[in-house]
């Protein structure tokens, strides 16, 4: 065996053997997952900045660095509007939902009849697409729906025109609708993992020390889930940001949200229009990137303080 | 006092009661129009119940009706069905090839730039999917890729691996080290520790992490509608073109059932599997 | 660690992009380009195509999926017959044609030639037909060389044989073989509706919404349904008072400040009407963006009217319970229903060539015309004038029930549909000014339009 020849070996020069075995090991174990995303998903992002920088030779075109789509796109108002409608439908949904997750944990952590059960049954929409969710949302919230057919029942409306219009409108109700069904289970989750893990006893300690039920939940609670929120909030916003069929099938139409307007681009026949619509989709990585970093660095920063105080 | 303080630990307030109540009927509730819909031969408004329901109409019309079309091979349903088993079973194995190795470094080593690392294996999660599936499309329509299982599902493999390397590093880190060492201290090989000793000890995390990697493969649905250009459908897919109007009939009543099926027979089975304590050190930090 | 990733990354990129290039730089298949040079040539026979085309095995038909009862015909009727020929029929579904003709540009502009792509039939007519004929994306002239041809008119002499050489005003040089010819017919909701009440011009519809505000509403160009009904819109304002006639012209005989002038007083009646649409109370009108939307408003009563290409969509909708049970159709507008032809065709690129000839010819047979017309309520594109004694009353036979007209009624108020070279115009301009609400003047938007559309 290799330790019996190297016995005589200097201890500084077994080490190194091992080291570099050890070291090796490391990187074989590593390569697929490095190469994998290295190679599609970084690969798929530095093409798409490279084309909506002007490089395309397979369609014959390339004067790279060409900022023009860039320019085309930034300069008219429409997407102006398109990134405010994204951002708007992704900010609202994920705080709605994150206020309904946390009350749905507060509850969930204690004991109740039926738990078991309950259990099961708030992670539904998790376990299902998207598109499910937006076929229960044109099934109840349009206005010949369920929604608007129990407001006739109770005499409230007498034409499906009177009901309130919430699918195919710019405020994106229906949107929102989908996304909160579909992120409270999936925030829940997380933010009810941490509460399991912590333990109530800080939390039993501050009231018996006379802490009001408010005054726990935001010195005690709030910040021991805060790793949670952050993490599921992330998620849920980029998902929401970058979503394209619950805009495209409930949206209010032009202006769109901003995947569904590179996603018109990039079908038209025109070929510089899908460099422009390349250009759209690096624009939605770039906000969304310099949204969630920030995002981060508050969040660190706050965690730094916490960890001096 | 004190046990007041208790009292709101142990029993739930009467507005969580109302809360708890409130959220199972907005997470369930719409499946029961969705099934009358399913039945529907036509429910218009402001009837709460079709006028006429499609069993009534089944024998005389000429064209399969509501579930007659959804379980004909006419609807594609099968078809769908079968595509998200295939690229979801082989997007789970390749991504567990991919992350168990991976997943042992994470927890067992320590190195520069691992905090770095490992933040860069989350990034999928957080880049927009409609940017990476363009991208991708771009590409995979050059390499003639586009359209095809394999480009489906290297594809899926983007936003898979983040979550499946955390629930395995998680896994990793809950498994203590001393079973192998007291294993390689009576001589078994590498080979005969991983299989004997490590694999079925990360058995039940990995199955939880197969399940779930299984799960948000067949979710997705822009990644395989971008990529496969209406060749290959898979059941979000199949319910995205049959209700982009806007509008749901019965058939498509009963695909959107159809669809939420392999969810649900999932959730019956991950709870088995999947513990919160797992799942929140994936996500909690 | 930095630098391994770095290096997987160039090396990544260095392969992404070497396999770019060198797939860029393929050719089409030589055998694929020979059989579609013999075949066009006239040096091959039908028993020639059928062998290659059983060889092939399998022909990849794109078309618009909306339609239960087309898909259950498709896959119930054509694709055993296409089997017995020896053909597997793959049918695809897209939900937009023009997916399907962006497929097979996106895969000619990737170096993708002839016998390389993946589409070999696609249904189409129209702007995706003139597209694809600009881009030099079709096949051939290939529908008056296969056996059934002789079901159709090809005698330019006679005015009947119209809608077999033009499409949309485009001359189709048999690159696309018809196979149904329809017409834009309106139904209403007795329900709500009767008779009297029931407008028969644009300008009854303008009075009907003044006293029923939200009752009515159109498909959202630029889906074809919605085109037509703006065009139709604009032949019955058109200032000269002659229709649809001057919209036969293309766009580069006819000019920008001409069509402007043709089109602005439809515009305004489309605007005028916009405040009194579905939802407009609500402070936006909604225009469904397809026929299952407006099928689903019509039926709920959320309006009273769905106009739509469809000569016996009254019949499917009963059928198949998307209708209301009070439905039927009315003239409207009078005189000035759109009536066309829809095509089946080839691509360039066409991986498997001699099956999309085999599956052309099969769709324009008596026997699947007939049975298309029975079961899925699509009228014929073959001409019965044509056929033989037998076959024509097989026709006839296999047409089924009209509600509310007769088909003398849709015969005597037929109206040709615009040149395709206007249609993008036209519907840029409805985009911009009616959508987008934009301040410019209609002869600036089209002239912008016109600028773009010549880029």
């Amino acid at each position: 065996m290799a330790t019996q020849d190297t016995a005589l070996d200097t201890r500084s020069g077994r080490r190194s053997t091992a080291q570099r075995n050890a070291l090796f090991l490391r990187i074989a174990e590593l390569a697929p997952i490095v190469i994998v995303l290295f190679v599609l998903f970084g690969g798929a992002l530095v093409l798409a900045l490279l084309q909506s920088l002007g490089f395309a030779p397979w369609f014959g075109i390339n004067t790279f660095p060409d900022f023009s789509y860039f320019g085309a796109l930034w300069g008219s108002s429409a997407f102006w509007v398109s990134l405010g409608l994204t951002l708007y439908y992704g900010l609202v949904s994920t705080i709605i939902a994150l206020i309904m997750a946390i009350v749905l944990s507060l509850a969930l952590i204690k004991p109740f009849r039926g738990k078991t059960l309950y259990k099961y049954l708030y992670k539904l929409p998790l376990m299902i697409p998207y598109t499910v969710g937006i076929a229960l949302a044109v099934l109840m919230l349009g206005n010949g729906g369920i929604l608007s057919r129990l407001m006739a029942l109770v005499g409230m409306i007498d034409n499906p025109g009177d009901f309130p219009q919430i699918l195919k409108t710019h405020y994106g109700w229906g949107i929102i609708a989908v996304y909160v069904w579909k992120q409270v289970p999936f925030m829940t989750l997380a933010i009810y993992a941490v509460l399991l893990g912590i333990g109530r006893e800080t939390e039993e300690a501050a009231a018996i020390l006379g802490a009001t039920r408010r005054q726990i939940f935001f010195s005690v609670t709030l910040p021991q889930i805060l790793p949670g929120i952050v993490s599921s909030t992330l998620i849920c916003f980029a998902f929401n940001v970058g979503a394209f069929e619950a805009p495209f099938i409930l949206g209010g139409g032009y202006p769109d949200t901003l995947p569904v307007v590179a996603w018109r681009y990039f079908n038209d026949a025109n070929y510089a229009f899908q460099l422009q619509g390349m250009a759209t989709v690096v624009s939605i990585g770039i906000v969304a990137g310099v949204i969630l970093f920030a995002y981060l660095a508050v969040y660190r920063r706050y965690e730094r303080m916490r960890g001096r105080a | 006092m004190a046990r007041k303080a208790t009292n709101t630990f142990t029993h739930l307030s009467p507005f969580q009661r109302f809360y708890l109540v409130a959220v199972a009927a907005l997470i369930v509730g719409p499946f029961l129009p969705l099934i009358i819909q399913s039945l529907a031969f036509r429910w218009a408004w402001p009837n709460l119940l079709p006028t006429v329901w499609w069993m009534e109409q089944r024998e005389r019309s000429p064209i399969p009706l509501a579930w007659d079309y959804v379980l004909s091979p006419y609807s594609r349903v099968y078809e769908a069905t079968f595509n998200t088993m295939v690229i979801g079973i082989a997007v789970t194995v390749i991504c567990l090839a991919i992350c168990l190795p991976a997943a042992r470094v994470l927890a067992r080593e320590s190195f520069r730039g691992k905090n770095s690392f490992e933040f860069f294996l989350s990034l999928p999660l957080i880049v927009p999917e409609a940017a990476i599936g363009i991208a991708l499309l771009m590409i995979f329509i050059n390499l003639g890729l586009a359209g095809s299982y394999v480009g489906i599902i290297i594809a899926h493999l983007i936003p898979t691996i983040p979550y499946m390397v955390r629930m395995l590093t998680a896994v990793y880190q809950g498994l203590g080290r001393e079973f192998e060492e007291q294993a390689m201290i009576l001589g078994a090989s590498r080979w005969q520790i991983l299989r004997m000793v490590t694999l079925p000890m990360l058995m039940p995390g990995v199955v939880a992490g197969a399940l779930f990697t299984f799960l948000v493969s067949s979710n997705i649905f822009l990644l395989t509608f971008f990529l496969g250009q209406g060749k290959i459908i898979t059941l979000p897919t199949l319910l995205f073109s049959k209700i982009s109007g806007g509008t749901l009939d019965a058939s498509a009543a009963g695909i959107t059932l159809i669809v939420s099926l392999p969810g649900i027979i999932l959730l019956i089975i991950s709870e088995r599997f999947i513990k919160e304590e797992a799942f929140g050190k994936g996500f909690g930090n | 660690m930095t630098g391994l990733t770095k290096a997987a990354l160039r090396k990544g990129l260095m392969t992404a992009g070497a396999l770019v290039l060198t797939t860029a730089l393929a050719h089409g298949d030589e055998a694929a380009e020979q059989f579609r040079a013999d075949f066009l040539d006239g040096k091959l026979s039908w028993e020639d195509v059928s062998k290659r085309a059983a060889d092939e095995g399998k022909v990849n038909f794109y078309y618009w999926g909306g339609s239960d009862t087309i898909n259950v015909w498709i896959d119930s009727v054509a694709a055993p017959a296409m089997k017995e020929l020896g053909v597997t029929l793959n049918p695809v579904r897209i939900t937009n044609t023009k997916d399907a003709i962006d497929l097979v540009l996106a895969e000619k502009n990737a170096g993708k030639g002839v016998g390389a792509g993946s589409v070999d039939a696609i249904w189409v007519n129209g702007e995706n037909f003139y597209t694809m004929k600009q881009q030099d994306a079709l096949f051939g002239s290939f529908a008056q060389k296969v056996p059934n041809a002789a079901n159709f008119d090809w005698n330019p002499d006679d005015p009947r044989s119209l809608l077999n050489l033009r499409d949309f005003g485009v001359v189709t040089d048999s690159k696309e073989i018809p196979w149904s010819g329809q017409q834009y017919v309106c139904a209403v909701n007795r329900q709500y509706v009767d008779a009297a009440d029931t407008p028969s011009t644009f300008e009854d519809m303008k009075a009907y919404l003044e006293k029923n505000p939200g009752k009515f509403t159109y498909v959202k160009p630029p889906h074809y349904i919605g085109n037509t009904f703006v065009q139709s819109v604009m032949y019955a304002f058109n200032p000269d008072g002659n229709g649809g006639v001057p919209f036969q012209q293309s766009i580069d005989d006819l000019g920008a400040a001409e069509l402007a002038r043709l089109i602005k007083p439809g515009m305004e009646y489309l605007k005028s009407i916009e405040p009194m649409l579905l939802g407009a109370d609500g402070g936006k009108a909604r225009y469904p963006e397809d026929i299952a939307a407006l099928d689903g408003l019509f039926l709920n009563g959320e309006v009273y009217f769905n106009c739509k290409f469809g000569l016996y969509a009254v019949h499917t909708g009963l059928q198949t319970g998307a209708y209301p049970e009070k439905a039927e159709a009315f003239i409207f507008p009078k005189g000035l229903m759109i009536a066309n032809k829809n095509y089946l065709a080839i691509p360039a690129n066409s991986p498997n060539p001699a099956s999309a000839l085999l599956l052309a010819n099969y769709m324009a047979s008596v026997d699947s015309q007939a049975s298309k017309l029975e079961n899925a309520g699509m009228p014929v594109g073959i001409d019965v004038w044509k056929l033989s004694a037998d076959d024509a009353s097989m026709v006839q036979k296999a047409a089924p029930p009209l509600y509310g007209v007769t088909q003398a009624d849709l015969d005597a108020n037929v109206a040709p549909d615009t040149n395709a070279s206007l249609v993008d115009v036209i519907e840029g301009t409805w985009l911009e000014y009616i959508e987008r609400g934009s301040s410019s003047s209609i002869e600036e938007i089209v002239d912008t339009m016109v600028k773009q559309m010549a880029q």
